[in-house]
């Protein structure tokens, strides 16, 4: 069963028309031992239904340590957003994107796939301008 | 901002999901921001606000910290 409503599937399908570059989304689950797995399995199924941009890769979290390793993911559920030819985006998802977090997910892939930042040009000079790692962690409940 | 530099990365974590780091990191309301371990960004600001309270780590003699303007 969908879980996206016909008239949000047709706003989603609207704004992902939008995108001019692919976005693959790396979904690294694991079969036992984490509930958020099969509810994010079930959200990411929605989407490569709405745009011939976006694929969905599962990775295997026991069996492919080192694909973990290699975007820090260290539990499960988890998203890595991939833009064009595979580069890493640096945005990941950990836990299951339902509520709030879906629109934030939307967001972040429009964004991949091409759509204009809405950073103002200053601000992105500023950022632009950091010159040594920096890991933003964003706490959010679904609702 | 991950967009906008190599060098960041974002990472959002679903707190109720994962209480192990909810309580790392002290998360008692939603949103929070930790940058690089040690600055705390509480709540939803502004972008200027918020960008510039997440460099304020990178630059520790700049004082910017300084209220947002209105």
């Amino acid at each position: 069963m969908a879980l996206l409503s016909p008239s949000d599937q047709d706003k989603l399908r609207e704004s992902f028309a939008e995108m001019t570059a692919p976005v693959r989304l790396l979904f690294f689950t694991q079969a036992l031992d984490c509930e958020g797995c099969l509810q994010t399995r079930q959200i990411l199924d929605e989407l490569p239904a709405l745009s011939d941009k976006i694929t969905i890769d599962e990775v295997n979290f026991v069996l492919e340590k080192d694909r973990a390793a290699t975007y820090g993911i260290d539990r499960v559920p988890a998203i890595v957003l991939l833009g064009r030819d595979d580069a890493d985006s640096r945005i990941r998802f950990v836990g299951t994107p339902s509520g709030y977090e879906f629109i934030s997910l939307v967001h972040a892939v429009l964004l991949v796939g091409g759509r204009a930042s809405n950073l103002t040009d200053e601000n992105r000079e500023r950022i632009a301008a950091v010159d040594r790692p920096v890991t933003m962690q964003v706490f959010t409940t679904p609702t | 901002m991950a967009f906008a530099s190599r060098n960041i990365t974002a990472i959002a974590v679903e707190a109720t999901e994962f209480p192990d780091l909810s309580r790392r990191y002290r998360v008692t309301g939603v949103p929070k921001t930790v940058v690089n371990e040690e600055i705390e960004i509480l709540g939803g600001l502004p972008q200027d606000a918020f960008v510039q309270q997440a460099l304020a780590a990178l630059n520790p003699g700049v004082p910017t910290l300084a209220p947002p303007e209105s």
